[in-house]
């Protein structure tokens, strides 16, 4: 209950949360300004709108996703998204879907890019990983169930 | 407090890997300190770039969920010679920078 609150009371997506996020951020001069919203979000739908103002996604073989089949250590899962098949790859961004906030992280490319990121992320528990790419305007998804045998999320 | 990080990068055709492993504790806000009660406080980093010769090439953003001691690897289009600099931000306002020259 203690911790269901206390998300409530920090993390709930909505203007609170965008109002107390900011005032939990040290405004930064150089880097570009976190999006609260979408790392806030419960839910994959509200995450990928807040950060691509759209929630679907087309399935593409062409998004390659190296994720291991099953993870010893929930802590520690080594993901690779692989999109260097596609040409003009804006962003890439990679979810846990069972993750309290869904959205891990999202990378967005300039010109001096390639649509490749290689992470290692926390999963709580046994779930799909979903990596979302976002090529000329348009979401391509690819998806793996990671299958994890200790949790990375407990404390 | 300066973040460390350490990275490396090799050119290999127009292109460079570029690694980064970064010493940070990653400390999402959700695990619970069972001594107080109470959930030990957030202190991720949020905001990452990748420079190539001072011209953003990556620009990423992180949640809580990405790994204690995060590991980062990026593809991007450089020759040898070249400046890469990598500079992060965390919740807290504490931030890290590192530069290396392609070879």
């Amino acid at each position: 209950m203690k911790r269901r609150s206390f998300l409530k009371g920090t993390l709930a997506t909505g203007v609170a949360a965008v109002a107390v996020n900011a005032g939990l951020l040290t405004p930064s001069t150089v880097l570009a300004e976190w999006n609260a919203k979408a790392f806030g979000a419960k839910s994959i739908d509200d995450a990928l709108n807040a950060a691509y103002g759209s929630a679907s996604a087309a399935d593409s073989a062409d998004i390659k996703l190296k994720a291991p089949a099953i993870a010893e250590n929930g802590a520690v899962t080594p993901i690779t998204v692989d999109a260097t098949g596609l040409s003009g790859v804006e962003s890439i961004s990679i979810i846990a879907s069972k993750n309290p906030m869904p959205l891990v992280c999202e990378y967005t490319f300039g010109a001096a890019a390639t649509g490749y990121v290689s992470t290692r992320i926390k999963m709580g528990e046994t779930q799909n990983v979903i990596a979302i790419a976002k090529v000329g305007g348009k979401l391509l998804k690819a998806q793996q169930e990671v299958k994890v045998t200790i949790g990375g999320c407990g404390g | 407090m300066a973040i460390n990080i350490r990275m490396r990068a090799k050119v290999v055709n127009g292109e460079a890997e570029v690694k980064a492993l970064i010493k940070h504790e990653m400390e999402s806000g959700a695990r619970m300190n069972k001594k107080t009660g109470k959930p030990f406080p957030a202190k991720y980093i949020n905001t990452v770039e990748v420079l190539v010769n001072g011209t953003k090439a990556v620009d990423s953003q992180w949640s809580g969920a990405v790994s204690t001691n995060p590991y980062m690897g990026v593809i991007i289009k450089a020759n040898a010679g070249d400046d890469v600099t990598i500079n992060l931000a965390d919740n807290t306002g504490d931030k890290g920078t590192e530069t290396i020259k392609l070879k």
